[in-house]
């Protein structure tokens, strides 16, 4: 059996390269791609750890995250589409007229 | 005869009818009010005084009774309620004939006084008395501290209210503010002591079980119940409530130092300073000292200070009135000078005394008002002595009538005055060789001012009535109008018998039974235990330990016909001559400092000048520079620190994300770091 640490440190390698998404790209799908990696860091403990302790309960709540990524992406994409049609692009750092 | 007391609450209401009706007929029916509402204020203090004289004969078979009306603030978390009531006892009772009496008198000469000049805005005037009456009258029958204080303000109000009746005039609207501003600082003090009453016996009822007199003298005994006194021995914090209720006593009564506003007053009507400056208003001060008199005789200092602000107040306000040209200005000085001795009186132990000469001067200063009223109407509104004279033959009715008045304010026997003074002036000698030498200072000023009283008093009768006239208005003076006449001989007459009612004088000589007023005063019931004369004159022996040294009566009231004599003597060679002239020269630099009443005016003044005005400023700057300036600051920082620190947020989604994630990373560090070590 694989010891837990190399699963955290997978899940924590996804969620990094979520983040590094987040912060460094431009283009507001990939904003929703890398969100999807961290919610999928999340999982990869919830399913390690169930399966290390023997509890179902990690899997049912890998299942209410995908619930919730589905949810989240359908809400994403929505913004999105209100992006482009106000701005004529996808890329975020367009979107400035809420600023100081 | 209980039947009577019941209807006592209608002795006020039915002056503050006519008070609605003058109001309301002036402002939207005029026609509706004959006489400018003269007659409905004639009918509604007639009404009063007979209903007066009625609670006063109930009174006198032994009815009192202290009664609850209205509740205007109680619950149960309080330590005490706010209420009005009604309390008749003989005190009370003789007060609101006194004000009834001298209001129905007032209002009938104001036919003569305003309305036969052609006066305008009567309605407004006549409401003004009305008003004034009902408070007053309110005032006398109130069942505790707070209600009278509630009065005690509306007829200061009132004040202002009939001063400044010619309001258009510079004079008068400016003596009506100044009369409303000093007696309210006096009332001030008079505010917080009636909180502190209310604080320290949860109750301000002046009879009853509840009286706070009554539980003050309970709480001086030893093993009694203790009271809230705030920190202090109980019989300092008592001597401290009687002063500062005593603040609003010195405001009201004129007394030194704020009795500036009194002569000021007199630039109101005639009518006017006769009810409200002479017989009753400033009577109100008296009378709350005469009616907590259970209070004020438990603290021998409170008492002392009484006694000396009176006496001193007697000689003080006497030398100013030797040398005034105006004959308002001569009473008006000695209303201060007479409230003096009632101070005197009182001061001194002598409730009797004091009650008396309360009661003698309002008839014989009344009248003296009204007697000079009438002169200054024949004199169309010249005040001025020195343009007098010669009236004695013109207008006789007035003349005897104020000569009997004149006798009585100098003390000549047998009239009113002679009695009360001496009365007010040997409980003063008694109690002063009895071992209070302060009292005994008081006394002499008494003495001394006893000599200036009559002085002043027969310079004025000469210069006005005697000696040929010193002008041509007093060439053609005619006889006063019936409306004027005849409440000046009724007063008139009253002068010279009121002072039967308390031949104190003779004491040894005619037995108690004739001591008419003492045994009213001390006819009172169980329902209104604690407040006969008697109680107050063995609280004053017991508790303030004022004893009286024995004096023969006749001896000391010999003294003060001799000095009274003295001093209408020298009035008599100096001023009953055809042709007079200013005697009073004589004094030099100091006739200057008298007749400018000691600078006091000019001292006040530079006391809001120059003391309260830089303070004020001082303080304005100080507001302006450090108080705003802290609250400027704030707001300007946090302007200042804002502009920049909007500036995060740029509008750019991943300036927030990166943000996001430097927190989320520094507060996981600080977590780590804490558990780690």
């Amino acid at each position: 059996m694989v010891p837990l640490q190399y699963y955290l440190l997978l899940s924590a390698a996804l969620f990094c390269v979520g983040v590094f998404g987040v912060l460094a790209r431009r283009n507001a799908l990939v904003f929703l791609m890398s969100v999807e990696l961290m919610l999928n860091a999340a999982n990869v403990v919830f399913v390690a750890a169930s399966a290390q302790y023997g509890e179902v309960d990690g899997q049912v709540f890998s299942l209410f995250v995908m619930a919730l990524a589905a949810a989240e992406v359908a809400v994403g994409i929505g913004v999105v589409l209100a992006l482009y049609r106000n701005f004529k692009d996808v890329d975020v750092t367009k979107a400035t007229t809420m600023r100081w | 005869m209980a039947g009577a007391l019941t209807l006592a609450p209608a002795i006020a209401l039915l002056p503050f009818v006519a008070f609605l009706v003058a109001l309301l007929g002036g402002r939207y029916a005029e026609n509706a009010l004959p006489r400018g509402g003269a007659l409905y204020g004639i009918a509604a203090t007639a009404g009063s005084l007979l209903l007066s004289a009625w609670v006063f004969l109930a009174v006198s078979v032994g009815t009192t009774t202290t009664e609850h009306v209205w509740t205007w603030v109680a619950g149960a978390g309080l330590p005490f309620d706010l209420s009005f009531g009604v309390l008749v006892d003989p005190l009370s009772a003789l007060m609101v004939v006194i004000v009834s009496g001298v209001s129905l008198l007032v209002h009938v000469f104001s036919l003569g006084y305003m309305n036969a000049e052609g006066e305008t805005g009567l309605p407004r005037y006549y409401a003004g008395l009305g008003l004034f009456t009902a408070s007053m009258l309110a005032f006398a029958l109130s069942s505790n501290l707070f209600e009278a204080f509630v009065f005690f303000e509306l007829v200061g109000f009132c004040s202002w209210w009939l001063i400044g009746f010619w309001f258009r005039e510079p004079g008068p609207a400016s003596a009506a503010k100044k009369a409303f501003l000093v007696t309210r600082f006096g009332d001030y003090f008079l505010l917080v002591g009636v909180v502190g009453v209310l604080g320290t016996f949860g109750s301000a009822a002046f009879a009853g079980s509840e009286a706070f007199p009554t539980l003050a003298a309970a709480a001086l005994e030893p093993g009694g119940e203790a009271v809230r006194t705030f920190g202090f021995d109980a019989g300092t914090w008592f001597t401290i409530l009687a002063l500062l209720i005593l603040g609003g006593v010195v405001g009201k009564s004129a007394q030194f130092p704020l009795q500036t506003w009194l002569p000021d007053a007199m630039e109101g009507p005639t009518p006017v300073s006769a009810l409200i400056h002479a017989a009753t208003m400033v009577a109100a001060g008296v009378y709350l000292v005469a009616r907590i008199y259970g209070f004020y005789a438990l603290s021998p200092t409170a008492l002392t200070v009484v006694a000396l602000l009176g006496g001193f107040t007697a000689l003080f306000a006497a030398t100013m009135a030797l040398v005034k040209r105006e004959i308002k200005q001569v009473l008006a000085y000695s209303t201060i000078s007479q409230y003096g001795y009632i101070m005197l009186g009182l001061g001194s132990g002598g409730y009797v005394a004091g009650v008396f000469h309360l009661l003698t001067h309002a008839t014989f200063k009344a009248l003296l008002f009204l007697g000079a009223g009438a002169v200054i109407v024949a004199m169309h509104h010249d005040e001025d002595m020195w343009k007098m004279g010669g009236l004695k033959s013109r207008m006789p009715t007035v003349y005897w009538a104020f000569l009997a008045g004149s006798l009585a304010l100098a003390g000549i026997v047998p009239f009113a005055g002679f009695w009360s003074k001496d009365a007010v002036l040997y409980h003063a000698l008694t109690v002063g060789l009895g071992g209070q030498p302060l009292v005994l200072l008081a006394y002499a000023f008494g003495l001394v001012a006893v000599f200036f009283t009559a002085f002043y008093t027969f310079r004025m009768v000469f210069l006005t009535f005697h000696g040929e006239p010193r002008s041509e208005t007093a060439r053609e003076a005619t006889a006063a109008d019936a409306n004027m006449r005849y409440p000046v001989a009724v007063l008139g007459v009253l002068a010279t018998v009121v002072g039967i009612a308390n031949v104190d004088t003779l004491r040894g000589i005619v037995g108690d039974r004739v001591l008419f007023l003492e045994r009213w005063l001390n006819g009172s019931l169980p329902a209104v235990a604690g407040g006969t004369a008697e109680h107050y004159h063995e609280l004053v022996v017991d508790v303030a330990g004022f004893h009286q040294a024995a004096v023969s009566p006749l001896l000391a009231a010999g003294v003060t016909l001799v000095v009274a004599l003295l001093g209408l003597g020298l009035a008599w060679t100096w001023y009953n001559v055809p042709e007079p002239t200013e005697r009073t020269d004589a004094l030099g630099p100091a006739k200057t400092v008298l007749y400018n009443n000691y600078y006091q005016d000019e001292f006040q003044t530079w006391l809001a000048d120059g003391v309260a005005r830089p303070f004020g400023r001082a303080v304005d700057v100080f507001d302006a520079s450090v108080v705003d300036g802290v609250v400027d600051g704030v707001s300007t920082g946090s302007l200042a620190a804002s502009k920049r620190l909007r500036r995060v947020q740029t509008g750019v989604v991943t300036t927030y994300a990166s943000q996001l994630v430097t927190g989320l990373v520094v507060l996981l560090l600080v977590v780590l770091l804490w558990r780690w070590f």
